[in-house]
């Protein structure tokens, strides 16, 4: 069943790139693929984190400033120097870390709605991010990401691609190879029966609850080396874009159901369509109201929920 | 009913402490009390989040979500600013035609919630992006304006205005709790199942709980023009989280079928002021968000630390 959602979310892939390298020539050239690889990265990155915590039946609406968050360390601690890059990454992942493992701690032991943790999280660290950067006007605030972490959108075969592929190895043994993933499956499919069998329900949860915060500090990374400096509200497209992906990609919003392969796809749909929209020159409002259209059609084709009766 | 009680009391609990910190705060700072003028400007700026929340704890008083407030709200202040400009007539007609396209734009969520069998965070995440499409297309640039007749009755700067709607709100819910429509809700939000097997028409109560959720975004955005006198097609953004916010600080399960619109409406009134207070408080608004979420979270683990001693004493 989740195998088969893996591949309508592949065939809507090849559908909206198939439509698009129709109605506009060149568009699923190698070139212009490349950037909407690269694009879709960055969502795929949150998307990663999102889908781990869906996975137990929760969210994650702590992703946006958790980036920005996250992207706005790594240019602070590293000042744009190479020598320190290194420090800044895992500096900039530690602060990921740390905000998803609290996020973790109230769902699973202060038994707080996740919606509510994560939104309220969400709120602490935009007033932390923007009181501590003193809105981004401080005085490292100006630097640049390090060369080398720029360098990785350079050449013919950009080194993020390959970044985004290890994600995608990570994810899939993680989930599908080790006694791990078979945990997190349990627990979304019945978080009671899981416990009665023996599965640390709660550590679990607060694990994927510090991964989904570090991979919103991984793509924070990522962007701010896209773009070389961050700004404020870099993650806040983010937030639904993850969400969309995840649920395009074949992941059941209850829990229990999806694979990563799933997630890659619906990334690439949904930047694949903006940037047909964008290549098509429709204005943005045009824009908005096809892409929440396309959601739509996604959903019914294969999101829907089981019939009552 | 004692635990749906002191759900709905928690929302009244955090009101009442708001508002004790918000005369301390703001005693303390002014060395006077708050004039009436302070009151009216609360009473204004909290109009637009209460008629949101009052939507979306219907919603979430069935088990869904609505996110799609901020695309209604974003549609109807487009509309509000951008139509309701001419004479007094003219002004409340479209006044009518904006309510009425609120409760359509619902309507749509409810169909393909209830009928579509979508999860409404999806159904609704979707729709939001139309109607912030919808938004952008009627007022691409932030501007328009509302004639000073309309803002008289509505949002009046000089009277409380806004008390005969904020009670009319209440006593709309007060007297849509008793209904046979009000019964179902809190039904299907208690268990669906259950609910249909009793012969509850589970799926309509939905589609007009949508529809609703929908006519108070709108009544949200008609407010909301007449108190900044102004719209901007991205207005509805900020209230699809702070409505979440409201009406989980008004003790409104997420799980559906406890709570009550009217805890969101004190939520959502707790919300404002703690803005207010941290103003008053001289810290510096860069950090507002980080109390606002601190105050998120510390609500509602009050709230779970208060059942816990509840279940505690009862098993005692």
């Amino acid at each position: 069943m989740s195998t088969r959602r893996v591949l309508y979310a592949l065939a809507g892939t090849v559908a909206v790139l198939l439509i698009g390298a129709i109605l506009h020539p060149g568009f699923a050239s190698w070139s212009s693929l490349r950037v909407m690889l690269v694009v879709a990265s960055f969502t795929g990155f949150v998307a990663a984190g999102q889908m781990l915590v869906v996975l137990v039946g929760g969210i994650d609406l702590s992703i946006p400033w958790v980036l920005n968050g996250a992207a706005i360390v790594l240019t602070t601690s590293s000042l744009g120097q190479t020598s320190r890059a290194p420090l800044a990454i895992v500096l900039a992942l530690g602060v990921g870390a740390l905000v998803g493992l609290g996020n973790g701690m109230g769902v699973a032991w202060l038994g707080v709605p996740a919606v509510v943790m994560t939104l309220g999280m969400n709120g602490v660290m935009q007033g932390l991010t923007l009181g501590l950067s003193k809105g981004l006007t401080c005085a490292s605030c100006g630097s640049y990401a390090p060369a080398p972490l720029r360098g990785l959108f350079d050449g013919a075969l950009p080194a993020q691609l390959f970044l985004w592929a290890g994600v995608g190895l990570f994810m899939t043994v993680l989930l599908t190879l080790t006694t791990f993933g078979r945990r997190v499956y349990a627990v979304g499919v019945n978080p009671r029966a899981a416990f009665l069998s023996g599965v640390g329900v709660r550590g679990v949860t607060v694990a994927l609850y510090t991964l989904s915060g570090v991979f919103a500090a991984l793509a924070g990374i990522a962007l701010v080396a896209y773009g070389g400096q961050p700004s404020l509200g870099l993650g806040d497209p983010y937030l639904f874009e993850s969400i969309a992906a995840v649920v395009v990609g074949g992941v059941s919003i209850l829990g229990g159901r999806g694979h990563y392969l799933g997630v890659i796809a619906g990334s690439l749909t949904l930047v694949a369509v903006t940037t047909f929209l964008q290549a098509q020159r429709v204005p943005e409002y045009g824009r908005l109201m096809i892409y929440g259209l396309v959601i739509l059609t996604i959903l019914f084709a294969y999101g829907r929920e089981k019939a009552h009766d | 009913m004692r635990e749906a009680l002191r759900r709905a009391s928690l929302g009244y609990l955090v009101l009442a402490a708001t508002v004790v910190a918000y005369l301390v705060v703001y005693t303390s700072r002014l060395g006077r009390f708050p004039t009436s003028f302070d009151y009216l400007s609360i009473l204004n700026t909290t109009l637009p989040l209460v008629f949101v929340a009052i939507g979306q704890s219907l919603v979430v008083l069935t088990g869904g979500i609505d996110l799609s407030v901020g695309g209604i709200v974003s549609v109807c202040v487009a509309v509000t600013a951008s139509r309701v400009t001419g004479g007094v007539l003219s002004s409340y007609t479209w006044i009518v035609v904006i309510i009425a396209m609120g409760a359509a734009c619902g309507a749509v969520n409810g169909l393909i919630v209830a009928y579509g069998r979508i999860a409404p965070i999806l159904t609704t995440l979707a729709t939001l992006s139309i109607f912030s499409g919808l938004a952008l297309w009627v007022l691409p640039v932030p501007g328009g304006s509302i004639p000073p007749e309309v803002r008289l009755v509505l949002t009046n700067p000089g009277t409380p205005t806004g008390l005969i709607w904020l009670g009319l709100a209440v006593v709309g819910w007060l007297v849509l709790r008793r209904t046979r429509f009000g019964m179902r809700v809190y039904a299907v939000g208690s268990d669906e199942s259950s609910a249909r097997a009793v012969g509850v028409p589970a799926a309509a109560v939905k589609l007009k709980v949508y529809a609703l959720s929908g006519l108070c975004s709108a009544l949200a955005a008609v407010f909301y023009v007449s108190t900044t006198t102004a719209g901007d097609a991205n207005a509805g953004n900020p209230f699809i989280l702070t409505s979440i916010a409201s009406v989980v600080v008004g003790g409104v399960a997420f799980s559906g079928g406890r709570g009550s619109a009217l805890g969101a409406v004190a939520g959502a009134v707790a919300l404002t002021l703690v803005i207010d207070i941290l103003f008053f408080s001289g810290i510096d608004p860069l950090y507002q968000s980080l109390f606002q979420g601190l105050f998120l979270v510390v609500a509602v683990l009050l709230g779970t630390v208060a059942a816990l001693v509840a279940r505690r004493r009862r098993l005692a």
